[in-house]
């Protein structure tokens, strides 16, 4: 590993991403209200727009200083997996807060909607169909996923590439089934406490699963670029752990939404 | 299916305790093959079992929808949908998801 570092602290170069990040956001969760109340996009749209080329530069010059100019020292690389523990516990917290809604809604349910769980008249997926098959993909690309982790700690180039082409495959053929069964719903997210609570779960659940499949896939075209080596792929981990947190919070929503709660 | 699901555990268990592990000493030699099997040869046989188990399930399933009853706490629209004519929610299928005055096509 390049250990000629110009001094000894977690500093890469000024950026001003952050800046434009913290604008962007405070614009698209402000149009996003004045979507909601207004029906009128703009300022949603001006959101998407910032954060979106936030995204790209940021991560374009992390590349290029973790890549090209050497700078991920040994200091740098662990403030990013300091950096990435954090932000999923963070995530983990999120999701947390969507388990005590519907919990809280399900564990004793109010008498409008029955007295009951699922509420009258609301027909839940059946748990041992498409959800199980979901489980079963899921649990598979956690192993796919580590098949690449191995194989880039071996270096072998190509076992990498063959792991984590599967890994994003499964992840796509995950979102394409979750997207059948959304359209296939017999209930919406206006239907009752049930509908809103299992939408919010499962639909951020299934943004998580797109992101992670999003981050794996740039980890293969960086992979395919020769960005990554034996000993220097903390991008690669990151994606595999986030990859292992949605895993996780899958199985989750599967035992508690899918199953118990039906 | 539980041995299956029993069996999709144990691995993925398995694979986290062991890249967790890893990536605490990266430099240390994981086998990449053990995983491939694993993958190919375990986890994917199941992928393909869990579709068949899918498929057939939902071929014998009958597709009948409940009586329209316009109970208060469904098609709940205390404010307009943001798109479209803001009755229709995100993912409406008119087949199965009713509108607040009953089925499109009833």
């Amino acid at each position: 590993m390049k250990n000629n570092f110009n001094h000894p602290y977690h500093l890469v170069d000024f950026s001003p991403w952050p800046l434009t990040g913290a604008i962007g956001v405070m614009t698209l969760v402000t149009g996003m209200i004045k979507w909601f109340h207004n029906f009128n996009m703009n300022l949603l749209i001006l959101g998407y727009i910032i954060i979106i080329m936030t995204m790209y530069q940021w991560w374009r010059d992390i590349c290029r200083e973790g890549t090209l100019q050497g700078k991920h020292t040994m200091m740098v690389t662990k403030g990013l997996r300091w950096g990435m523990i954090l932000f999923i516990i963070s995530e983990i917290f999120f999701f947390i807060s969507f388990f005590w809604a519907f919990f809280h809604s399900s564990l004793s349910p109010n008498i409008q909607i029955g007295s009951m769980w699922p509420p009258l008249s609301i027909i839940p997926f059946n748990p041992f169909q498409i959800p199980l098959l979901n489980t079963i993909i899921l649990i598979t690309s956690g192993v796919t996923v580590t098949w690449a982790h191995h194989a880039i700690m071996m270096n072998n180039k190509s076992q990498m590439t063959q792991g984590l082409f599967f890994t994003i495959i499964l992840g796509i053929y995950f979102t394409m089934l979750q997207a059948y069964e959304y359209i296939e719903a017999p209930f919406s997210i206006a239907d009752s406490i049930y509908g809103s609570t299992f939408f919010m779960a499962t639909g951020f659940h299934g943004l998580h699963v797109m992101i992670g499949t999003l981050f794996l896939l740039i980890c293969l075209i960086r992979h395919l670029k020769n960005h990554f080596s034996k000993n220097h792929h903390f991008g690669f981990e990151a994606a595999a752990w986030y990859w292992h947190f949605v895993d996780v919070v899958w199985l989750f929503l599967y035992i508690s939404i899918y199953w118990w709660g039906n | 299916m539980t041995t299956i699901l029993q069996r999709a555990a144990i691995n993925y268990l398995r694979s986290s305790a062991r890249s967790s592990s890893h990536a605490a000493s990266a430099g240390s030699h994981g086998d990449w093959k053990l995983w491939k099997n694993l993958s190919l040869f375990v986890a994917m046989p199941a992928v393909g079992l869990g579709m068949l188990n899918a498929y057939l399930a939902h071929a014998e399933e009958h597709h009948e929808r409940p009586e329209f009853v316009p109970y208060e706490y469904l098609r709940v629209r205390t404010k307009r949908f943001p798109w479209g004519d803001g009755q229709k929610s995100l993912f409406h299928n008119p087949h199965v998801n009713a509108l607040p005055s009953g089925y499109e096509d009833h």
